[in-house]
């Protein structure tokens, strides 16, 4: 089996997709971005750089592929996305759309609207666009908005960009958006024959990843790890590319997880909702079952980084990632989310709350792996809610987060749970709270109590995203915006 | 005027086509530049050793001070400016050496093997710490008028206080580069992105110390820079230069964004300290202010921003008695430099934030209180310049009507009854922006013209196109003063071969300086060629005109008074040429009337002031210290604009970045001089969710004697102000939470809920 591997790391360092309608197989590099490998390997400069770590949305481009029966076309960062993942993809970039001589009608209504100044952003914009009305019969100004927030224009031509927004979306259906030559990969996609294995290797120069692998089966997964005991695991990539492009850390082997369809399932069962670790946050968004029986989840899910990175990123990365201000965890905490972690040898279910272990240390042992998240159903008498606070209205990192549930049996509170995210090393329930609540008649709460208990508990840091003193006014607020609302609801 | 014509670059740009320096293949032999930053804000130098990075295969040539074969100078206005230091470190980020490598990966290995020892000696950042020990680039400047200790000890009420602003990250969406390639004779070409081509001319020139005429100078266009690139890039280019002077190879210096953000220069954070005295109806009749501007460690453009700064002090209104003290003090950040607006921003906060102070002591209206004090045409500036044609009044009108003002604050005050958790709150602001460099020799411009043999134009200026369409519009220009569609005409790069000497494209004033030269360039192109068409017209149409009725329109030239009987352009162009008539011609422009005595403070420092009003209505959440901005309003008096749509695009642009500046933008460095929000995941600019949820903007052309070329304005600058009406809208709106709430710059959610503090008492 070894040496069977060591044969293919050398030569099936090649992978097959379509690039702007053509299928090309071509050598890829372990672990660049498809950014970078389209301006190094295919000269090909018209996705930009510019932030290269997911904030600006300058680099966006397009990517299609099956996904639950449909060719979906999603909008990405490139320089989040490692090229390797595009085996049996379609890749699309600005240079596939119009011509200067012949626009496509996204960018003549851009151009109508003198929607751009200096351009740098552009490609980007248009390619943010394209993805979306490719889905979208007639988007509305939400939609339309969650779409572009991750793309920046310092330039400020947002309004007219808008108002282009409007009319594209007012004039075209998705027929009209999506170019025959995209059309006619559809039926190549559905049947793309993928190869067993695929490997990434380059060992002329030292390079920051010196190994890219997809295990197509957990076994394989397992079997990869150990051979390779330094890897990494790596899903959306939304983080580790973060890393590797702006501290330059070096990862020498990386093992992608979201081929694995056992990751890749979201299915309700008696005990909850099931979430496959490798499930994306739009994957989830779009869900029937969040959107129905989750709908605080679902709202939450809007509110999460930007439409590139909510296509990316994974609820299993943000949990693994175990940051104190991850956007989903006080709400997982509060929903008393737990987890099974998978190692080649055992699946073990834990409480989420018993995952994080102190500064973004999990309980996750050597060579394990998140497999599902589970939520359990929510129930019909209660208050669930969060509150985000950051400096900007979207794609921002909180200052501070919180999530609320309260269930009630009559008018008794039989269950409440307050859980806080940037407020100490990690995202944290609060005793206090659950304390001071439990068994209690909401009109006999003293609140003022309440909420000076359960700041005691936490000794918020200072940092870039606010002062201590600054997260306890929050810590603070919240709650009083959450009893606030209670009150408004019992009335 | 031409609204019809769009982006000349939109098709390209829309499609990933337009060219970028560095968006494209490397040159063969091309090096990658890597830099070795100072980690500590003021140390001196005790020891470099390059000797290990050198030895990395694939690592060519390390640059340091003792390479350079010129002079080791990059100041301008002050030679303060070493490229890189000899002894003294002067701020975080201070590029010491560079490493030039096959690639970008073995020349970051190689900065890692760099060995810097240094000692490390005190550090200051805060500019009145500056102030008191005298660390400034300029004896503190003053321009004043009448007798304001008296006046102030005279007036009915007094107030006095400090205001601060923070800087600005430019966050061009194109980060810093030059790409430089050597060529024979010793000679360079630096593919930069600069604003500034003769000064990245010069300055290389003296770093090789090579004539000016050696180094060339190609400015394609730049991904934004807002003032980022006006001296940001001159470092930058330099630095290529001299690698690839050394190295006869090419040489990219690119910065990455969190490089760029961490080590160039930003707005100027100023310190106001500030008495006024004022009448019971809200007049004020005394002034003084001190501006200390923060400028980091090298004098860069600070004292001409300080200047703009103390020329905008009193932004529109009319001050009897007033005494504007600047200072620029010498701190150990990154140079600070250029931004929109160049300090004008933050001497009218200043007066605005004064101005709400008094209507709330007297209760008096925001909108009267400004009506009250407003320039009127006749008054004089504290600095001795005329105003005249000035509608201001007629603006605040005109924006009362279209808000329909007293309903709004009606239903304002109404809400804020209603709701205790959310608050509205209305802010307006009005501008008079000054137009000319205030440095007057920078007032000029240049124009290259050639029509070629089928007609198609060629135009070069000295211009550079950064986004604000400077190429449109003079293409637009050339168009209307030879009578051909827009089409036919190509604005080419900037490029020091063509036109030399050229002023930055700043100060709002490129299309004023480039447009005016293009179009006494095509003029006598046109004058020539009118010549011919007299001659041809006789030839072909049996016609006798003279030259004065003769008509340029539509590519087409006939006599007035019969358009049928005419000679197209190519046909004339032809003609011409056939005739050995020059078909190329250079304008020369300079702005009439300028001077300004800087020891008196007083002249006549602007060719003419663009007016405009803004009013921004918010909603306030008091628990959680968001907002979102209802609506915003602009009155703007344009004169007779080039293309409408372009100028809004400015006036929306420039907008966006005010509400940044002033609600989002968290500039903080900690106590070592080390910016803490240097990432775009930690400093947040507009996204397209911070839009106004209504943005209306009126355009009011205005017959001006005054304005510039085809009696249009610049745009660039002045609207940016408009978004500081959102601060002062938000100020109110935390007034109606609590009387006594001060909301400090910028407001964030933290700014919010520090000034509402006690709102909602806990235990």
């Amino acid at each position: 089996m070894k040496e069977q591997n060591l044969q293919t790391e050398i030569h099936l360092n090649q992978i097959t997709f379509f690039l702007n309608g053509k299928q090309i197989t071509e050598d890829v590099p372990a672990g660049i971005s498809t950014l970078d490998w389209l301006h190094a390997k295919k000269q090909m400069f018209g996705t930009k750089c510019s932030c290269n770590e997911g904030d600006c949305g300058a680099c966006t481009v397009v990517i299609a592929y099956p996904f639950e029966g449909i060719i979906t076309y999603r909008a990405i960062n490139s320089c989040l996305y490692p090229a390797a993942k595009l085996h049996g993809k379609h890749l699309i970039t600005i240079e596939g759309l119009g011509t200067p001589e012949n626009l496509h009608p996204i960018q003549q209504t851009l151009l109508k609207y003198h929607s751009l100044q200096c351009g740098y952003c552009t490609p980007g914009f248009v390619m943010s666009l394209f993805a979306l009305l490719a889905m979208n019969s007639h988007p509305d100004q939400e939609t339309i908005l969650a779409a572009l927030e991750g793309n920046l224009c310092r330039c400020g031509t947002y309004n007219s960009i808008l108002k282009a927004a409007q009319e594209l979306s007012a004039k075209f259906s998705p027929s009209e958006i999506v170019p025959e030559w995209c059309r006619n990969t559809e039926q190549d996609l559905y049947s793309f024959n993928e190869t067993d294995t695929m490997f990434f290797t380059k060992t002329d120069i030292p390079q920051q990843v010196n190994c890219y692998l997809f295990p197509k089966t957990m076994k394989q997964l397992f079997d990869f790890y150990a051979e390779h005991p330094d890897a990494n695991f790596i899903a959306g990539g939304t983080d580790i590319m973060v890393q590797k492009n702006i501290d330059r850390k070096v990862f020498p082997v990386l093992i992608d997880i979201t081929n694995l369809p056992e990751l890749n399932r979201l299915y309700l069962r008696q005990d909850g909702l099931h979430i496959g670790s490798a499930v994306t946050y739009q994957q989830l968004y779009e869900s029937g079952i969040v959107k129905t029986d989750y709908p605080v989840l679902h709202k939450l899910l809007a509110q999460i980084a930007s439409q590139q990175i909510r296509n990316l990123g994974t609820l299993g990365g943000n949990i693994a990632n175990a940051s104190p201000v991850g956007d989903t965890l006080p709400l997982l905490l509060v929903l008393d989310a737990s987890l099974w972690l998978q190692s080649d040898l055992e699946i073990r279910q834990i409480p989420l709350n018993d995952f994080f272990v102190s500064y973004r240390k999990t309980a996750l042992n050597k060579g394990e792996i998140i497999k599902e998240i589970i939520i359990p159903p929510v129930k019909s008498n209660s208050y669930i809610k969060f509150t985000k606070t950051s400096k900007s209205k979207s794609v921002d990192i909180s200052s501070v987060i919180t999530a609320v549930k309260i269930e009630y049996n009559e008018d008794i509170i039989i269950n409440a749970a307050l859980a806080l995210g940037g407020v100490s090393a990690l995202p944290m329930l609060s005793q206090k709270f659950t304390e001071l609540l439990t068994g209690k008649k909401l009109s006999t709460i003293n609140i003022d109590s309440v909420i000076s208990e359960v700041e005691k508990e936490f000794e918020p840091l200072t940092d870039i995203r606010g002062t201590a003193l600054y997260r306890k006014k929050l810590i603070q607020n919240h709650i009083l915006l959450y009893f606030q609302e209670l009150q408004k609801e019992e009335k | 005027m031409n609204s019809a014509v769009f982006h000349l670059s939109g098709p390209l740009h829309l499609c990933g086509k337009s060219h970028f320096i560095a968006d494209e293949p490397p040159l063969q032999g091309q090096l990658y530049a890597k830099f070795l930053f100072s980690p500590v804000a003021h140390a001196q130098i005790s020891n470099l050793d390059i000797s290990a990075a050198e030895k990395i295969p694939g690592v060519i040539k390390i640059i340091t001070a003792d390479s350079i074969p010129g002079e080791n100078q990059i100041g301008t206005v002050v030679k303060d400016e070493p490229l890189f230091p000899e002894t003294e470190i002067m701020y975080v980020g201070q590029p010491i050496a560079m490493v030039l490598a096959e690639n970008e990966y073995l020349a970051e290995l190689a900065v890692k093997k760099i060995v810097l020892k240094y000692k490390e000696l005190p550090a200051i950042f805060d500019p009145e710490e500056a102030y008191k020990e005298k660390q400034g680039y300029i004896q503190e400047r003053i321009i004043a008028r009448g007798d304001v200790e008296t006046a102030l000890k005279n007036a009915p009420f007094t107030l006095s206080g400090k205001t601060e602003t923070s800087g600005q990250e430019h966050f061009y969406l194109e980060s810093q580069r030059c790409l430089a390639v050597p060529m024979e004779n010793s000679r360079i070409i630096l593919h930069t992105a600069t604003q500034s081509t003769m000064e990245v001319q010069e300055i290389a020139s003296r770093i090789l110390g090579i004539p000016v005429n050696d180094v060339i100078i190609e400015v394609p266009r730049l991904g934004g820079a807002f003032g980022g690139k006006e001296r940001g890039a001159t470092i930058w280019a330099c630095m290529a230069a001299l690698g690839a002077f050394l190295t006869q190879k090419p040489v990219l210096v690119k910065l990455t964004r969190d490089e760029d953000m961490h080590l160039t220069g930003k707005r100027h954070p100023f310190t106001s300290l500030w008495k006024v005295g004022f009448d019971e109806h809200g007049k004020i009749l005394a002034y003084d202010i001190l501006l200390l501007a923060n400028g980091g460690a090298y004098t860069d453009l600070s004292i001409a921003i300080l200047e703009r700064a103390m020329f905008h002090s009193e932004n529109a209104y009319y001050i009897p008695n007033i005494k504007i003290k600047g200072f620029a003090c010498k701190t150990n950040l990154p140079p600070n430099t250029a931004f929109r607006g160049f300090g004008a921003p933050q001497g009218i906060f200043v007066i605005e934030n004064i101005l709400a102070k008094i209507a709330e002591q007297l209760k008096i209206d925001p909108l009267e209180i400004r009506l009250q004090n407003a320039y009127q045409n006749g008054d004089k500036t504290p600095y001795g310049q005329e105003i005249s044609d000035c509608r201001l009044t007629d603006l605040f009108n005109i924006l009362a009507e279209k808000t329909n003002y007293l309903a709004l604050k009606q239903a304002v005050e109404v809400f804020n009854k209603n709701n205790t958790r959310f608050k509205r709150g209305i802010g307006i602001i009005p501008v008079k922006f000054g137009i000319s460099f205030t440095t007057t020799l920078l007032n000029q411009g240049s124009a290259l013209v050639w029509v070629y043999i089928d007609g198609s134009v060629s135009v070069s200026t000295g211009g550079v196109e950064m986004g604000q369409e400077l190429s449109t519009k003079v293409a637009i220009v050339v168009a209307k003063v030879l009578g051909i569609p827009v089409h036919q005409i190509r604005v080419e790069s900037s490029n020091s071969q063509r036109i030399g000497n050229a002023s930055p494209t700043a100060a709002s004033t490129g299309s004023d300086i480039n447009g005016n030269a293009a179009r006494i360039a095509a003029e006598k192109i046109k004058m020539a060629l009118t010549e011919c068409a007299v001659k041809l017209l006789k030839q072909k149409h049996q016609l006798n005109v003279s030259p004065e009725d003769i008509v340029f329109k539509e590519g087409k030239v006939f006599y007035k008074e019969n358009p049928d009987a005419c000679v197209n352009f190519e046909e004339l162009v032809r003609f011409a040429h056939s005739e050995r008539v020059p078909l190329a011609a250079y304008g020369y422009y300079k702005t009439p009337a300028l001077w300004f005595d800087r020891d008196k403070g007083s002249g006549n420092p602007f060719h003419y002031f663009v007016w405009g009003v803004a009013l921004a209505e918010v909603e306030m959440d008091t628990l959680l210290g968001e907002h979102k901005i209802i609506k915003l309003t602009v009155m703007h008096e344009n004169g007779q604009t080039l293309n409408e749509e372009i100028d809004r695009g400015q006036i929306e642009g420039a907008i966006m970045q005010g509400i940044g500046w002033c609600t989002m933008e968290d500039l903080k460095w900690n106590e070592k001089g080390v910016y803490l929000s240097a990432n775009p995941s930690t400093y947040k600019i507009p996204g397209i969710r911070n839009l106004p949820e209504e943005l209306e903007i009126e355009m009011i052309p205005s017959a001006t004697e005054e304005a510039s070329v085809f009696g249009s304005k610049g745009i660039g600058e002045p609207p940016l102000i408009y978004g500081l009406s959102v601060f002062f809208a938000l100020q109110a709106a935390a007034k109606e939470a609590k009387k006594d709430a001060e909301l400090s710059f910028p407001a964030t959610p933290e700014s919010v809920l520090q000034c509402l503090d006690g709102l909602y008492p806990i235990g």
